[in-house]
């Protein structure tokens, strides 16, 4: 039993399914279940990513990927943790504010991409604009919710203990609305890579999204599927980088210190 | 060195306060002498946690004065601190951030000082959220000492702690007080925790005093027949017992 036990629970179950579909696919692929035209095996996807690896094509097309994603991030993720933290403040701003957001949120930010081309072509400015837009209301929903959640208690100790200004924001208000901050920048995460991914597909000259529309151009359908699984890597990396921030950023919460 | 370690003069004259179109305080005249330690009683919604805040400064009187050394209380003053019935800690600094909080200079070792006052040197550097109730209360006290405040206010906080852990924090509420003089004025519902740690007892009914008696046993407080009387002397006047009917208890009908 034990044996069995310990191979039932360790570090590597999680990997497990994945290992097995992609095992499962690999068999059915090699002795002809699925053509080859309709999905390569995992066999040759490997030796597409190798190939363009050695070229360093690749590491070209994921840097100017990821350079458009995170420039987007840190300007609309900017700006809304500002919005944010004005509206979770002051009920006054809240009130101007608030309403004309969540409408501008309800629209599928993905709808403006013919607005969006007509205003700025093709090029770059397109695409960080729609990943600003994208991370911006996870961002911003979020600080407003954990600024409002903050303990009233603590607001009227800062009081008493006359906290003020800018120690206030740095000992209560930051640190306070800091987690309900992070799980906004998880989501956010999630949506940069969605915009950026149908952002290059529509139109790119360079990154991934350009990698693989070329590659269909060809039939080239190992390159393809290799794109997507490199947008999935590329994905469950960057969520892994936030999960490390809450667990350092959170290390007083009990809640955060394990699993 | 010896200034700043007397106590605050408080004084207040004819305090009301108004929520609405509910009066919680009708007209409160008391004067506490520096370095008096006077708890307030009171069933719960009878205002004393009201007076308490409008001591702080954290709520304006809707009538009256209330002064402190002669100064009109507007708004928080520096030389008060307030312990609150929940410790109210930055659950995100460690037990020495929070205490340093307390300190203008934010030094250091001021607050590891005040820190081992309350018995916690060797916590200085955990999270609030691993201390239990007792610590946690005892960092927030440490944090409020700290400043040496020259008027301590208390909110009821020893009200979450169990029986033992009380009876330790009063112990040491009592020493830091007698060790540093400062005014002290304690809300609680708890009458015997009333009569071990105070001076004066004031009841509150109706948002008024209607009852202001000075415990004249010696310290530290044992708990005798002199303790008994007070105590008795005090439950009796908030239940309304009348000490003649008391014994014949049968007529009294109890509605809830």
């Amino acid at each position: 039993m034990k044996p069995f036990r310990k191979l039932a629970v360790n570090r590597y179950t999680p990997y497990y399914l994945p290992v097995l579909v992609v095992a499962v696919w690999q068999l059915l692929g090699q002795y002809g279940y699925i053509s080859t035209r309709t999905l390569p095996t995992p066999l040759q996807v490997a030796e597409a990513g190798i190939s363009l690896a050695k070229s360093g094509e690749i590491f070209q097309y994921i840097y100017d990927s990821a350079k458009r994603a995170f420039i987007g991030l840190a300007i609309g993720g900017g700006i809304g943790f500002v919005l944010g933290v004005v509206n979770g403040l002051f009920p006054i701003a809240n009130r101007y504010l608030d309403s004309s957001l969540q409408m501008i949120r309800n629209v599928p930010h993905l709808a403006l991409i013919p607005l969006v081309i007509l205003w700025f072509g093709i090029d770059e400015t397109a695409k960080i604009f729609l990943v600003a837009l994208g991370v911006f209301f996870p961002i911003y929903m979020n600080t407003v919710h954990g600024i409002r959640s903050i303990d009233p208690g603590l607001i009227e100790m800062a009081k008493v203990y006359e906290l003020k200004g800018f120690a206030f924001y740095r000992e209560v208000i930051l640190p306070g609305a800091l987690s309900s901050v992070l799980v906004g920048l998880r989501y956010a995460l999630g949506f940069m890579w969605l915009t950026l991914i149908v952002a290059e597909t529509i139109s790119a000259n360079s990154g991934i999204g350009y990698m693989a529309m070329n590659a269909r151009e060809f039939m080239r359908l190992d390159i393809v599927v290799f794109a997507i699984i490199l947008y999935a890597i590329l994905g469950k990396l960057s969520d892994s980088a936030a999960k490390l921030m809450e667990r350092r950023l959170l290390r007083w919460n009990p809640n955060y210190t394990k699993s | 060195m010896s200034t700043h370690r007397l106590g605050a003069r408080l004084h207040i004259q004819s305090a009301m306060k108004r929520f609405g179109e509910q009066d919680v305080l009708r007209g409160i005249d008391l004067t506490i002498p520096a370095g008096q330690f006077v708890a307030i009683v009171g069933r719960s919604g009878c205002g004393k946690s009201t007076l308490l805040r409008l001591i702080a400064g954290l709520e304006p009187p809707s009538g009256g004065e209330l002064t402190l050394d002669g100064e009109t209380i507007g708004g928080h003053h520096a030389d008060t601190r307030m312990l609150f019935q929940d410790a109210r800690l930055l659950p995100w600094r460690k037990a020495v951030d929070n205490v340093q909080v307390g300190l203008r200079t934010r030094s250091r070792e001021r607050a590891l000082d005040a820190l081992s006052q309350v018995g916690l040197a060797d916590k200085a550097n955990e999270w609030p959220g691993v201390l239990s109730g007792g610590q946690r209360q005892r960092v927030a006290l440490a944090r409020a000492l700290a400043g040496q405040p020259r008027l301590l206010l208390l909110d009821e906080p020893l009200g979450a702690l169990d029986a033992l852990t009380r009876i330790e924090m009063q112990q040491l509420i009592e020493r830091l007080w007698q060790e540093q003089g400062f005014t002290a004025v304690l809300v609680t519902h708890d009458v015997s925790e009333a009569v071990a740690l105070a001076d004066r007892v004031i009841l509150i009914e109706n948002g008024r005093i209607s009852l202001d008696v000075n415990i004249t046993l010696d310290r530290p407080r044992e708990r005798d027949g002199g303790f008994v009387h007070f105590e008795k002397l005090i439950l009796d006047r908030i239940l309304e017992r009348d000490s003649s009917e008391a014994p014949r208890g049968k007529k009294l009908s109890y509605s809830i």
